[in-house]
């Protein structure tokens, strides 16, 4: 019966590693999933081995990579290389409702986890595999990583300036945005499940094809070329009256919004007599490229006499379109974050208490019930026994398993 | 609740209301659209809503003739009705209906609350303020429909400081941190516009928060508010960058192309105009195979560049030793090459590259749709592919108010002479009155 959150009673079986994956079944949890982690024993997922590690000492528990991507899931290790833990996965299969992996094509199969042998064992299961390139076609074996994949995926060709070479997006966002799309696909396809009462389904995400298909412009630029046969490319700097990257006290602050706002620009750092002088007075007039030169001795020193936050406020009372540039530290402190109670502090043995990003949406339930808190990342293997048990299996037998090295 | 949408789509049946506007709210429900679902766009002849049918109602010949999609009109002519003919609208609208109302109106307001009786879901990303004018909020919706699921997408939040900041989405990437990572080394970039991945991320988010909130409703039998604030779910796609902070008090600066980890890697200059070569050295192995590839293979013995911490301190170095090779390849030819030596490596693809790709090609990724007032082009199929689930897509964007009669009269039971009141009344109509 689902009870507080809307997936308390799935049950997902996580064979993914690294990024993409685990972010798609993180999620998942936040919504309230059981996610059954199946790691690799002795090692487990490799992202424990991936930086930022606590105290920059590396250890399986000590990656805040892998203890953010990797809340409220709980772990069991399985060799799946042996049969036996190939019949464990399947007998794990009967008792959930979504199966997620990121495998290279083809493993799974190997493995003799196909889906064809998965359905088998539950005809009801979603399958969804996420890969770099997709299930088939010409580039399915090839490498990838998060720059090729967001360099053919297609919008890098118009982020950054023209007068540079194209630039990616920071950290992994293509690889989580896959991911998210994962476990939508997950989603939809349980829906399929449960309210058409359909038979399960082999889903097949892939990063490329998520990039591609991506309104961050990509879709609008693919459109707008077959409409004017023009390559959108990059941008030169903004070329309006105030628009820009500007210095101020305490470091950037990025204004834009074109015409229609220069004038509530110029009001905003107290010129509005500027608006009366000739060249200023019309559309036209501001329009000429000379006003932005002319414009900037007046700005400058306004901006350089405040704060990001103070100059947000005043751009947000006159209807200016701008923020600021914010670092990681001010995103922290960040006012409204806080006041939200966005961060969430996790503590583990490791590591002690430590701050994570927080949900990425609030129900709002009738009776007024908080978001649960977040449960930290799994110790490797920290729940083998207890989600066997789960499964009727007993206490020899899991002993069996342990002395086979299959868990 | 029936819908005209194909029957084998594993969302017929249900309807969704779509206060929508730009991208992040429109791209969950094409998403939904896509997938069969009834989305029928709320929209008003009175009202031209900012950056969504167009940067203005009316563009000049001077705005059209501008490079980007948001002046892209088919043939650069906007043609008699400019709002049905903008690319970044038709790009995600299609499988979508519209109907117009004018809910500044009581008679309106009436029609508001006939149509969420009949609808799932009901999802808006506005201004919050934009929305309280109208009186669209949780407590009226489920009023109305207590089984309703609303979605709203606020930019940071319904409540707190910035609950009235209205932004675009590069400036919410400047509050949560990207610009501060993303970047030229030692430069500022221009942010204005470029990539937007916080719209693509909301749309995502908003379409799973649908479905979780659709499966809530199924088994509790009561509706549900659910909140996405674009900047609170963006944040997140930073995690890497904020656990750095928070697990050992780092800041990192924007290095470019250039990664922490492996080296070199960067986009290096093809042959032709803007051609470039993504390319990311992610091991000792790979690294030998490149120094061969590009005709320095004395590099893949010499001790200077044997581990990637050596190389990233030599990264100016070799990265024109890169460039001198691949400034004559062409960029396909170079990636084929690369990716055959087993080196990640990629073309920066333009929209030319997206349309003759071969792999998007065999895998399905294309649709063709045609559209009333603009014609015959190629759509992206849907976001991910099942074995099971006929994919393919139903029609072109709506034009303004094609869907009143449908909605009107069948949907909501108007006669003739209703529907000829409400038409008189600025309600329905499929041209601008402003």
């Amino acid at each position: 019966m689902v009870g507080i959150m809307p997936l308390d009673d799935v049950t997902v079986l996580d064979l993914t590693h690294y990024t993409a994956g685990p972010f798609a079944t993180r999620i998942l949890s936040d919504y309230g999933a059981n996610v059954i982690k199946i790691e690799r024993p002795e090692t487990g997922d490799p992202a424990r081995m991936l930086p930022p590690f606590y105290e920059d000492k590396p250890g399986l528990e000590r990656s805040g990579l892998f203890l953010w991507l990797n809340t409220n899931k709980r772990s069991i290790t399985i060799d799946l290389k042996k049969d036996e833990g190939r019949d464990l996965v399947l007998e794990l299969v009967k008792h959930s409702q979504i199966l997620v992996e990121n495998f290279s094509p083809g493993t799974m199969d190997a493995l003799g986890l196909s889906p064809a042998k998965l359905l088998e064992a539950n005809p009801k299961l979603i399958i969804t595999s996420l890969s770099n390139y997709g299930q088939t076609g010409p580039y399915r074996d090839y490498i990838g990583n998060e720059l090729n994949l967001y360099g053919m995926g297609g919008s890098m060709i118009g982020a950054g300036n023209i007068d540079h070479e194209p630039l990616k997006t920071a950290g992994r966002m293509v690889n989580y945005h896959a991911g998210y799309v994962a476990a939508l696909a997950s989603a939809l396809g349980l829906y399929t499940v449960e309210e058409r009462d359909e038979l399960g389904d082999h889903i097949d995400v892939s990063i490329f094809e998520t990039a591609s298909h991506s309104i961050d412009m990509r879709l609008n630029r693919l459109m707008g070329y077959q409409y004017t046969g023009r390559l959108a490319g990059r941008q030169s700097q903004a070329s309006a009256v105030g628009s820009g990257v500007h210095p101020c006290a305490d470091g950037y602050f990025l204004i834009t919004g074109g015409a229609r706002f220069i004038p509530n620009i110029i009001r905003m750092i107290g010129m509005d007599e500027l608006l009366d002088q000739e060249e200023w007075s019309t559309p036209e007039g501001r329009a000429h490229p000379d006003r932005i030169d002319e414009f900037l001795p007046h700005l400058i020193p306004w901006t350089l006499s405040r704060t990001k936050e103070e100059i947000r406020k005043e751009a947000e009372k006159h209807a200016v379109l701008g923020g600021p540039m914010n670092t990681i530290e001010d995103l922290m402190n960040n006012e409204q974050f806080i006041d939200r109670g966005y961060f969430q502090e996790i503590d583990h043995p490791e590591t002690g208490p430590i701050k994570y990003p927080g949900y990425h949406f609030t129900l709002h339930r009738d009776e007024d019930q908080p978001m649960p808190d977040r449960k930290r990342a799994p110790l490797l293997g920290e729940h083998s026994e207890e989600i066997l048990q789960e499964i009727g299996l007993s206490k020899s037998d899991i002993e069996t398993l342990k002395k086979k090295s299959v868990i | 609740m029936v819908s005209n949408n194909s029957k084998s789509l594993p969302l017929d049946g249900l309807r969704i209301l779509d206060l929508t506007v730009v991208w992040a709210g429109p791209y969950a429900t094409q998403i939904f659209g896509d997938w069969g679902a009834e989305i029928i766009r709320v929209e008003s002849i009175k009202h031209f809503p900012a950056t969504t049918r167009g940067m203005v109602m009316r563009p000049t010949k001077e705005m059209v003739s501008q490079k980007g999609s948001l002046s892209a009109y088919p043939d650069r002519d906007p043609g008699e009705r400019p709002w049905n003919r903008t690319a970044s609208f038709n790009a995600h609208a299609r499988n979508k209906k519209s109907m117009t109302v004018d809910m500044t109106k009581p008679e309106g307001q009436k029609v508001f609350d006939e149509l969420l009786k009949i609808s799932d879901v009901v999802i808006e990303n506005n201004v919050p303020v934009s929305m309280d004018r109208i009186n669209v909020n949780w407590e009226r919706v489920s009023n109305v429909n207590p089984k309703i699921v609303m979605l709203r997408m606020p930019g940071f939040g319904l409540d707190g400081p910035y609950e009235d900041y209205r932004t675009f989405g590069s400036h919410m990437a400047g509050v949560v941190g990207h610009y501060s990572v993303m970047g030229y080394q030692g430069e500022l970039a221009d942010m204005t516009g470029n990539t937007l991945t916080a719209d693509a991320a909301g749309g995502a988010g908003a379409a799973l928060a649908l479905a979780a909130g659709i499966r809530y409703r199924n088994h509790n039998d009561k509706g549900i508010f659910i909140e996405i604030a674009t900047a609170e779910n963006f944040a997140n796609y930073l995690g890497d960058h904020i656990l750095n902070y928070t697990v050992n008090n780092r800041l990192a600066s924007p290095m470019g192309n250039r990664d922490i980890s492996n080296a070199p890697q960067g986009v290096y200059q093809c042959t032709g105009e803007d051609r470039w070569i993504a390319i990311s050295i992610n091991s000792d192995k790979q690294w030998k195979s490149l120094c061969n590839l590009i005709g320095s293979p004395e590099l893949a013995k010499d001790s200077e560049y044997s581990n990637a911490a050596q190389r990233r301190s030599l990264h100016d170095t070799i990265d024109q030793l890169i460039e001198a090779w691949s400034k004559g390849m062409d960029a396909h030819k170079a990636m084929r090459a690369l990716q055959a030596e087993g080196i990640p490596a990629g073309v920066v693809m333009n929209e030319q590259d997206a349309f003759s790709d071969p792999h998007l090609e065999e895998n399905g990724f294309w649709e063709t749709l045609e559209g009333d007032e603009t014609g015959k082009y190629q759509y992206a199929s849907t976001l991910w592919k099942t074995v099971l689930t006929d994919r393919s897509h139903k029609r072109a964007a709506p034009r303004l108010g094609e869907d009143n009669e449908y909605v009107y009269k069948e949907l909501l039971g108007f006669d003739e002479d209703k529907y000829a009141e409400f038409e008189a009344a600025g309600h329905i109509g499929m041209d601008y009155d402003i």
